[in-house]
Formats: C-alpha cells, sequence, structure tokens
C-alpha cells in the first residue's frame, strides 16, 4: 500500500515536470497589433509626404517618413515593454525581435540617405520597403512556422519587384493595397488568432504549495 | 541489487518542482508570470524562489521598466543539471517501484 502510495507520488511528480515544461514552452507572444500598428503609421507617413495633411508635396516633405518611423519605434518600444511585462523572455521572441529590428536599422539610412540625397521616388521607395518586409516577414514566418505570413512576406517581395516596372502612381498605389493586405487585414487576423490561442491556454495551474 | 538514488530534496517540494520546469522552457520569467503559472500566492512563491536561489539553480535580476519595479529569475546552469539528475533518479525509482 505504501509502495503504492510513493509509486503514485513519483508519478505525480514526473506529470508535473512535463506539464510545466510543456507550459512554459507554450508561446503567447502576441504580434498581431504590431502589423497593425506599423499599418497605420505607413498610412500616416504617406498621407503627409503625399500633402495630404496640408503640407509640402513627396518630394520636398522630407520629415514625414523620418518622423513617423521615428516616433513609431518609441512608441512600439513602450508597447512592447509594457507587454513583455506579462510574458517570459524566450528564444522564439527574441529571435523575432531581432529580424525586425534589424530589418528597422538596416532600412533607415537607407531611406534617409535616399530622402536627403534628393534621390527618393516612389519605385525606389516601394522597391526597398518591399524587399525588406518581405525578406522579415519570410524569416520570422519559417521562425514560427505560420504559412500566412510566408504569404505576406511573398506579397511584399512581389510588390517591391513589380514597383520597378510599373508608372509612378501605380507603384503608389500597389504599395498602399499591400499594406492594407499584409499589415492591417495581416495584423486583424493576427490579433484575432492571438486571442483565441490565449483562451485556449488559459491561465493557472494550481501548484499552491511546497 | 544496485542501490536506489536519493531525490534531491530541495527540487522534490511540488512547488519549487514546479518553478525550475517552468524556467527551463524559457529564457527568463518575471515574478508574476511564475505566479501565474502556479497559481501560488507571493509569499509562498517569493520563499520557494528564495529556497532555489539559496541553492543555486535560479538566478535573480530586478530592475526598472518605465519606472516600475521588475523580478525575473532565470534558471542557473547549476539549476538545469540537478533537474536532470532528479529526474534521472524518478526514472530509476519508478523503475524499482514496478519491478517490486
Amino acid at each position: 500500500m505504501t509502495e503504492n502510495m510513493e509509486g503514485l507520488e513519483l508519478k505525480d511528480r514526473l506529470n508535473l515536470i512535463e506539464n510545466m515544461i510543456a507550459e512554459g514552452r507554450r508561446g503567447t507572444e502576441s504580434w498581431g497589433w504590431a502589423f497593425v500598428f506599423w499599418g497605420v503609421a505607413y498610412y500616416i507617413a504617406i498621407a503627409w509626404s503625399s500633402g495630404g495633411f496640408g503640407g509640402p508635396t513627396w518630394s520636398r516633405n522630407y520629415l514625414a517618413w523620418p518622423v513617423t518611423m521615428i516616433g513609431g519605434v518609441v512608441l512600439s518600444w513602450i508597447l512592447a515593454a509594457r507587454k513583455s511585462r506579462k510574458q517570459p523572455a524566450t528564444t522564439i521572441g527574441r529571435s523575432i525581435g531581432s529580424v525586425w529590428a534589424g530589418m528597422g536599422i538596416s532600412t533607415f539610412p537607407i531611406m534617409f540617405a535616399l530622402g536627403i540625397s534628393g534621390r527618393m521616388d516612389t519605385h525606389t521607395a516601394v522597391a526597398i520597403i518591399g524587399a525588406m518586409l518581405g525578406a522579415a516577414n519570410m524569416t520570422s514566418s519559417i521562425i514560427l512556422k505560420w504559412k500566412m505570413q510566408f504569404a505576406c512576406g511573398v506579397v511584399w517581395l512581389t510588390t517591391g519587384a513589380a514597383s520597378c516596372f510599373l508608372s509612378e502612381n501605380q507603384a503608389g498605389i500597389l504599395f498602399l493595397v499591400a499594406i492594407f493586405f499584409c499589415q492591417i487585414v495581416f495584423g486583424i487576423y493576427g490579433m484575432i488568432a492571438d486571442s483565441r490561442k490565449q483562451k485556449v491556454n488559459g491561465t493557472g495551474q494550481g501548484v499552491s504549495h511546497a | 541489487m544496485p542501490e536506489l538514488p536519493e531525490l534531491n530534496p530541495v527540487i522534490h517540494g511540488k512547488l519549487r518542482l514546479a518553478l525550475l520546469s517552468l524556467l527551463t522552457g524559457v529564457e527568463e520569467a518575471e515574478f508574476t508570470w511564475l505566479r501565474l503559472k502556479t497559481g501560488s500566492t507571493d509569499g509562498n512563491l517569493g520563499a520557494q524562489l528564495l529556497k532555489l536561489e539559496e541553492a543555486g539553480y535560479v538566478a535573480v535580476e530586478k530592475k526598472f521598466v518605465q519606472r516600475k519595479p521588475q523580478t525575473l529569475y532565470r534558471m542557473t546552469e547549476a539549476g538545469r543539471q540537478a533537474l536532470t539528475d532528479y529526474v534521472q533518479a524518478l526514472k530509476q525509482l519508478l523503475g524499482a517501484a514496478i519491478d517490486a
């Protein structure tokens, strides 16, 4: 009887280890909001740079993109720091974060240099942004094994490549459409998927005593 | 007959075992996340984490993020080894219990 009890207790401990390891590895990171956030930031930058806010035209309003992007980085850093308080740091989280940080750090100086040298046009901007966002989406989709995000990466790469063959207006429209589907729609889809995942995961395992 | 191994008493406690197992899957975790996952009270959780820290199985880092205090826990190499040894011992004991 005592041996049986001990055996059961040992099995209970083994089950506890298995359950807790699985619980710790279960992904709780949510990324959907970041896509929507950056989609809106791109729209704001485009509207501002094209004179939508009453300012000068695209080529002259060189402040629109840098100011919006720097503002976006600061705001998203604050939001991400708040969210990360509720989540543990994982290797996957760090990998994804470094892909997007690398993308941002690489894109910014090129775009800034093109802007201040006066060599920026719609074709170049869409080609660079499309290529960078395509690469970042594809890389993170491979880490997360997320086919939908891979499809977004393909759309961004296609947009970047297609802009080289289209007229300036057509390239601009294609960019707006890509932002809508790959940032706003995909972001909302991601947010819905995150909230479903969190409901399924639940909280608290009730291991309350030593 | 081979001698049966003894279970490490520091790890054998249910909550301490749960905490070490949780920390194996993450790089570092905040106190509140560990509380959420274990369903433990602040006092009990703090006391058990202190025992693990004293044994050298977890490392603690305290910092401020946006002016709010944050306590982060991460498993040490000694903790990882101790948990591996504990699981090995547990399997040996279970094998012996099944044989008996």
